[in-house]
């Protein structure tokens, strides 16, 4: 569905992603790992075409059901974000506007991407999707800020928003790192059923390994840009031979694991 | 286990009270009774909004308890005078969270990691660069960085500046606030390494405060949960996960994400959120997300009962059995 061939991407003419690869079928799970620097958020935000500060693509392709997305106009990309891709931020919070209630920004993502839709029908549909992602109480939700909600309640609001279109395609950058053990469960877990439940295809940006092995079907590890180590999540964690990936894995602490008192 | 003569710092039914808007009060921590041993790491973990930060703020008097007594070799040092406060400092050290934001931006690191010397009038001005030198050598750093400005440096390169600086005092405790939460895994584990090593050299008292149940097993001798400003379990640190048995403490190891688990079991994270600490509820802080809460959880509050040598719970379930 989703295909990147040999991807190269620079920043004011310096490359910082070189020579990507990445397939990913309907109702696959694929998670890019890597260090701070490594240049993952650079890809997703490619496949979006958001890339910051100057960022361009130099080479290669992002297909996107057959097509290529690099020549997509303006009009073409706003007819695609937000309802066959979206993407979920590490913090949600942070990207809604701090002095508006979630109802109105929810309820003006509605309006953009349907325009023959009456505000009350728009208002019913953000609360269906607020509890569709396991937030009751939809309507005290849509009334409240931002800064009112816990960082859990608020990545499922980015998380309801994303979903509204049921994308193909979501996007998540780091969707649990900002959170508790407890939270960030609940969180793996609702992404996970997203895709058994509507079929949609998600990459997650992570550097987290442990998450990523447990939601993934395929992992890519990134170390300066260039993919070091690529292949299914069963292969990365037991069976991979490359030292970087070891290294990683070594490094993740885990309750079974080595002691150092 | 627990050593009387080896205590360090002992908390002793520590309460503290913010006040909110509207009259109310908000209770950041509820009668913690906790103690760090001479050489010993003490790990604190629970959910953000618990409390464990405002405990620890409390341990290096940067705020002050409502009620209750830390007594360090001793003494209590909530009612000491100012100018003891300062001087108990150098006892008392901290390294935070963010590395980004720890540091003076203008200044560079040979002045950072000397200030504490020269403020408390250890080490005249001409003896900075050699001081510095042995810091940075102390944390596995080249001695060539002095002369540079944190934003030069690399986050896990910044958090051992950070621990240069908390050490340079040479400190009896070392506190630990999420010190490793800002870093990739693979940095944190050589940080973790390096605090480890530090403290069997120097015999250092480490409190170290983590919201990652994995990462605090690894490294502390004792571990106390917090839930809702109340320690609701301490625990010996080694094997943690599977001696637990508060019900949040085993939802809490339960939730950990680990490389070696087995993919098909499904995780089951305990629902819900926790109550506001502006509404404390009566009885158990854990009743509204526990399976298996019962009448008299609503009603009492548990108290921590010693359930073998070094191990405490606060759960009715358990205690009443």
């Amino acid at each position: 569905m989703l295909e990147i061939k040999e991807l190269t991407i620079a920043y004011k003419d310096v490359p910082r992603v070189h020579d990507f690869n990445l397939s990913l079928g309907q109702g696959e799970i694929c998670s890019i790992v890597g260090e701070s620097g490594s240049g993952k958020t650079t890809v997703i935000r490619a496949v979006l075409g958001l890339l910051a500060g100057g960022g361009k693509i130099v080479k290669g392709d992002i297909l996107f059901e057959g097509k290529s997305m690099l020549t997509h106009t303006a009009e073409e990309w706003r007819k695609l974000r937000g309802t066959d891709i979206s993407m979920i931020f590490q913090d949600s919070g942070a990207m809604m506007n701090p002095t508006r209630r979630i109802g109105a920004v929810f309820w003006e993502y509605i309006r953009t991407h349907q325009k023959d839709i009456s505000k009350k029908e728009a208002w019913a549909k953000g609360i269906e999707m607020l509890e569709r992602m396991g937030l009751p109480n939809g309507d005290n939700i849509m009334r409240s800020y931002p800064f009112q909600l816990s960082g859990g309640m608020r990545q499922r609001v980015g998380i309801a928003m994303a979903m509204t279109y049921q994308p193909k395609l979501l996007l998540a950058d780091e969707p649990t790192s900002a959170l508790d053990v407890t939270t960030q469960a609940q969180i793996v877990r609702q992404m996970m059923e997203l895709r058994d439940n509507y079929g949609t295809s998600i990459i997650v940006v992570t550097h987290n390994l442990g998450v990523a092995a447990y939601m993934s079907d395929n992992i890519v590890v990134m170390k300066d840009g260039r993919i070091e180590d690529a292949g299914t999540g069963s292969h990365i964690l037991s069976n991979s031979d490359n030292d970087y990936t070891r290294k990683l894995l070594d490094a993740v602490p885990t309750l079974d694991g080595a002691s150092y008192v | 286990m627990l050593n009387e003569s080896n205590v360090v710092l002992q908390a002793n039914h520590i309460l503290k009270n913010f006040p909110a808007s509207g009259n109310r009060t908000l209770t950041a921590c509820n009668d913690v009774t906790l103690s760090v041993q001479k050489g010993k790491t003490l790990g604190i973990v629970g959910e953000s909004g618990c409390g464990k930060s405002t405990f620890v703020k409390m341990l290096v008097q940067l705020e002050e308890p409502t009620k209750g007594e830390i007594l360090f070799h001793g003494k209590n040092i909530v009612e000491l005078s100012s100018h003891e406060k300062w001087m108990n400092r150098q006892k008392i050290q901290m390294v935070f969270q963010d590395p980004f934001s720890a540091f003076n931006p203008k200044m560079k690191i040979i002045d950072i990691v000397t200030e504490p010397l020269l403020n408390f009038g250890r080490i005249k001005k001409s003896e900075k660069a050699a001081y510095a030198k042995k810091l940075l050598q102390m944390v596995e750093l080249p001695e060539d960085f002095i002369y540079r400005y944190p934003h030069n440096m690399s986050g896990g390169q910044r958090q051992r500046i950070g621990i240069a600086r908390a050490l340079s005092l040479e400190p009896e405790i070392l506190i630990c606030d999420e010190s490793t939460s800002a870093l990739d895994v693979s940095i944190q584990k050589t940080i973790v390494e390096l605090l480890t090593r530090l403290q069997r050299e120097k015999q250092i008292s480490i409190v170290f405060i983590c919201h990652d149940p994995a990462l605090v097993q690894s490294l502390s001798h004792q571990i106390a949960v917090m839930y809702l400003g109340c320690v609701v379990e301490t625990i010996s640190g080694q094997h943690a996960w599977r001696t637990a048995l508060h019900p949040y403490t085993k939802a809490l190891f339960g939730a950990v994400f680990s490389i070696d688990m087995d993919r098909s079991k499904k995780i089951e994270p305990i629902g819900g959120e926790a109550p506001s600490p502006l509404d404390v509820p009566n009885g158990c802080p854990f009743q509204n997300r526990c399976e298996h809460c019962m009448e008299k959880c609503r009603e009492k509050r548990p108290e921590l009962v010693e359930v073998e040598p070094g191990h405490q719970v606060a759960c009715h379930m358990i205690t009443s059995r």
